[in-house]
């Protein structure tokens, strides 16, 4: 076989009920880049329209793309593409695991895996190399995330990197995870694995990712030396810094002078941190402190992260006092991992059995474990707020049995004793009783429970659809820019590409500029709450940051710190570089890419995201049935005294209907979709190479007049 | 857990000697002393027959520092792709990867809180430590491995390399590695000098000390270095 670069040509694919193991070329689907768009290409020629997640014929892709497992920063993700179970129409969608997993899969010899069909009984997957066989798993059915991935390397030997999911996963519900290391994949896919019978996958690879100009992808992380922040790709300090022309309180940059890793041993201190340093660009971002506030400093081991990536965004944590509730006291998660749990107690979390000040972040850990073992998901921290909605608006006593009812601890809850964590994580993940349907999601569970409008409606519920998923960066993102990506997802957006943007922590003016030199004009971008009304540059905006974040799913690298716009150097203007992911991809390929032409190959899979909605949805209106956001977002705030603040003055960041619906349009044209329904055209389709998906969608009916 | 310590006292007598112990030997030993330090290392007949290597001292070695790691694994490829033309873990001349999840002593019913990601976070990574009398140059039999003129790193001469894989089963420390794409032999090379897995650390986890000093740290506390850990 000729040498490959990047790609390391082959992608694995197993048929769980004939047993069969076979490769294909990863070549073939060279136009969809790899990763995420891998995954939906065979979601849409092999995975029929109306398929369940959990059906047989459904499939599920872990997929890597052609920079992981180079060393290119931030290219450690795993990106996995299946149809999305929380989903109200079963849409497609990807979840995506930092750690390990993605690295070793390559050094394997794949670029994805592709699980299909289902196990006649629990098996794991084992893949050394080139020798793959399914095993049997009831020996580790049942078991913890943690203990499965403990015990499958105990027989692989302890290099194996293991992708498992907990009992949430295997008891099939919507909300479950996969996880690897100490890394979760948010967005609901355990339960497909769970579905096929699949408890874990393990991977130990020997082999290697070539690189084609091995001189240029080393200059390029030294160029992206210059040009990483801290994470998220914040560029300035959370501190007044000697370096440092501005500094910002709410910046993840928080490595400073007399900031430790508490419990290192000997505690380590975080230092300046100067942009120039190399060998303090994994200190930048001290993550407990910003997750978990100032008390968790004297907890933190150090920070961790992904494969290949300088910056580490999850705090590692020894925090003896779980071990009074019989769990191990080291405990590792970052952002959402940290506040999902915490935020199922929505009365806080007090004082209880003498931990005192740190009583939050005790319980916070408590919650976190649970949920990583167990291999449940938060629907971005949905479950917190739905908890806090069922339980004061009287939904659970109306739909749990009154004995289930009785039976559930509420006056912890009350309290603010996170053990009401261990009785809710367990009895939801184990499937037992009424109250586990809160994991089918806000979309299914409306309908089982008779949820009305006022659940989809209320503000404080976060619901940006009747998709039944919730902000992620929206409207308090830019306004339009943040409230329109969020319209063409099926789970929460989780696009950082514009967030990154406005997060950079710089002022507004330098934004402003770098705004006009990407969009056209510095109106592509409002101050925060101070909005103005829709217009063509913010539409670019919005094209631009979905196209990136489908390239870094493709890539892969990671969209929480990719892509470059802005550098924490004053030499450099505060420029990043927004050619670097073409310029590695030319450098680890050996062939050589614009970026307009990677753009133009992430664009095709926006597209081919939107044809499968059009698809699994059977119309071409997604404007209407898609697309369109709840009241809350596009209702005016009132003040104290009842009276209506318009929207577009100054401290409201509510979005206007017919500002949206405008908006929509101008979206739908810079793809070239159809502008009245949001459908792909079949000139669009063609000329993005799209030719079978045209040809699909127009014999069912689903082109657009 | 062993210390680096009993480690040593394990490891067997070697077979050579060093450059003090052959001037004894040999009385003849200025000439050919320096001639090691010019050419890195050189095989010599001793008085009663038998052929011992004389090896230069290597410059220095890498350090790493479990405290300090972050576990980025940037300083693996960091060494593939400039000395390999690629991205891999396993023949990656500094070793994290191995002990990455549950430390040297892989999975134990105690995970959960000994070494590794998954149990105390406390990451042990192994370098090469250029041994004064390196076990893999020894059992070259092909005398592939020489010290390098710049450095004293001792380096695969990989046109020479047959990959056998003595080396491998040599090394008490389990760095060289045989490639099993090229099957040839890796080892750390100190990438003239400057080594690109150091240079890489986003912590300043790795250390490229002075020969003794860092032989110093490697024989001492076992809270320095990765291997004596």
């Amino acid at each position: 076989m000729s040498t490959t670069y990047g790609y390391t040509g082959k992608v694995l694919r197993i048929d769980l009920g004939s047993g069969e193991v076979w490769t294909e070329d990863t070549f073939k689907y060279k136009d969809f880049i790899g990763g995420e768009g891998i995954g939906y290409k065979i979601l849409w020629d092999e995975v029929p329209a109306g398929t369940h997640p959990f059906d047989p014929e459904n499939k599920i892709t872990f997929g890597a793309g052609p920079l992981c497992g180079t060393g290119v920063p931030c290219s450690g993700r795993t990106t996995i593409i299946s149809l999305l179970p929380t989903s109200p129409h079963h849409g497609a969608g990807s979840s995506h695991m930092g750690g390990y997993f993605s690295v070793e899969m390559k050094y394997a010899g794949y670029d994805s895996i592709v699980l299909e069909g289902k196990s006649p009984k629990p098996v794991w997957i084992r893949i050394e190399d080139d020798k793959v066989t399914i095993e049997d798993a009831r020996w580790i059915w049942g078991k913890g995330i943690f203990d499965t991935m403990a015990m499958i390397s105990s027989q692989m030997g302890k290099e194996a990197q293991v992708a498992a999911i907990g009992p949430a996963g295997e008891n099939q519900l919507n909300m479950s995870v996969i996880r690897t290391g100490t890394s979760h994949s948010a967005g609901g896919h355990g339960g497909v694995m769970g579905s096929k019978n699949v408890k874990a996958i393990g991977i130990r690879g020997t082999g290697s990712v070539k690189v084609a100009d091995p001189k240029a992808v080393m200059e390029l992380n030294t160029l992206m030396d210059q040009i990483i922040g801290a994470n998220n790709q914040m560029v300035a300090p959370s501190h007044p810094a000697p370096w440092a022309e501005y500094y910002s309180p709410s910046s993840r940059w928080t490595g400073k002078p007399g900031l430790f890793w508490g419990a290192a041993n000997p505690p380590v201190e975080t230092g300046e941190c100067y942009p120039e340093d190399v060998h303090s660009i994994g200190k930048r971002t001290q993550k407990a402190v910003f997750d978990l506030g100032l008390g968790a400093e004297k907890y933190t081991v150090r920070m961790g992260g992904c494969a290949h990536c300088p910056i580490r965004c999850h705090s590692q944590l020894k925090v003896p006092q779980l071990e009074k509730y019989g769990m191990d006291p080291y405990v590792s998660n970052t952002c959402m991992g940290y506040a999902s749990p915490r935020g199922v107690m929505f009365k806080g979390i007090k004082e209880f059995d003498g931990n005192g000040e740190d009583s939050s972040i005790v319980g916070t850990a408590i919650g976190a474990t649970l949920a990583d073992d167990l291999g449940m998901w938060c629907n971005y921290g949905q479950i917190g707020r739905d908890v806090k909605w069922f339980y004061e608006k009287g939904v659970f006593k109306r739909v749990l049995p009154a004995e289930e009812y009785a039976s559930i601890p509420w006056h912890l809850l009350e309290k603010g004793d996170p053990r009401f964590l261990i009785d809710f994580y367990n009895r939801v993940a184990h499937k037992q009783g009424e109250i586990a349907h809160i994991a089918d999601g806000a979309a299914w569970i409306a309908k089982r429970w008779g949820l009305g409008d006022d659940y989809w409606d209320a503000k404080e519920n976060k619901l940006w659809t009747r998709g039944g998923y919730p902000v992620h960066h929206s409207n308090e993102s830019a306004g339009q820019v943040g409230a329109l990506i969020s319209c063409f997802s099926n789970r929460d957006a989780q696009n950082h590409t514009h967030q990154n943007f406005i997060g950079s922590q710089l002022p507004i003016n330098i934004q402003k500029d770098v705004a006009a030199e990407l969009f056209g004009s510095p109106d592509a971008l409002d101050a925060p709450s101070k909005y103005t009304r829709m217009n063509e540059y913010k539409a670019r905006f919005v094209k631009w940051s979905l196209i990136r974040g489908r390239l870094h799913d493709s890539l892969t690298l990671c969209n929480w710190m990719w892509p470059m716009h802005f550098s924490p150097l004053k030499s450099r203007n505060y420029r990043g570089d927004l050619s670097l992911e073409a310029k590695y991809m030319t450098a680890v390929t050996g062939e050589a890419i614009s970026p307009e032409q990677l753009d133009r190959n992430a664009e095709r899979i926006v597209t081919l995201l939107r044809a499968l909605n059009v698809r699994s949805m059977a119309t071409t209106d997604l404007r209407h049935a898609h697309d369109a956001v709840n009241k809350w977002i596009v209702t005016p705030d009132k003040d104290k005294e009842g009276k209506v603040i318009p929207q577009f003055t100054p401290g409201t960041i509510q979005m206007e209907q017919a500002d949206m619906d405008l908006g929509l349009g101008m979206v739908y044209k810079q793809f070239g979709w159809d502008e009245k329904t949001g459908a792909p055209t079949k000139s669009t389709l063609l000329e993005l190479g799209l030719g079978n998906v045209a040809a699909d969608l127009e014999a069912s009916g689903l082109i657009p007049a | 857990m062993g210390s680096t310590k009993d480690a040593v006292q394990e490891k067997p007598a070697p077979k050579t000697q060093s450059r003090r112990d052959f001037l004894k030997v040999t009385g003849v030993g200025l000439a050919t002393a320096f001639a090691a330090a010019a050419l890195g290392c050189i095989s010599v007949d001793t008085r009663d027959g038998r052929k011992v290597k004389v090896w230069r001292t290597a410059s220095g070695a890498i350090i790493h520092d479990p405290n300090l790691c972050v576990g980025c694994r940037r300083c693996e490829t960091a060494c593939t792709v400039r000395n390999d033309g690629k991205g891999s873990a396993y023949i990656s001349r500094i070793k994290v990867a191995r002990n990455f999840n549950y430390g040297p002593n892989g999975v134990t019913a105690a995970y959960a809180v000994a070494d590794g990601q998954h149990g105390n976070f406390r990451l042990v990574g192994e370098t090469c430590r250029q041994c004064s009398h390196p076990a893999c140059g020894e059992a070259c039999p092909v005398g592939a491995i020489s010290a390098d003129k710049k450095t004293g790193a001792r380096v695969v001469d990989t046109k020479r390399c047959v990959g056998c894989g003595a080396c491998e089963d040599a090394c008490p420390w389990g760095m060289a590695t045989l490639d099993p794409e090229t099957r040839k032999s890796t080892k750390c090379l100190l990438c003239d000098g400057d080594p690109s897995c150091v240079k890489t650390c986003p912590t300043g986890a790795l250390a490229f000390y002075p020969w003794e000093e860092a032989e110093a740290l490697l024989f001492g506390t076992d809270a320095v270095s990765g291997a004596s850990a």
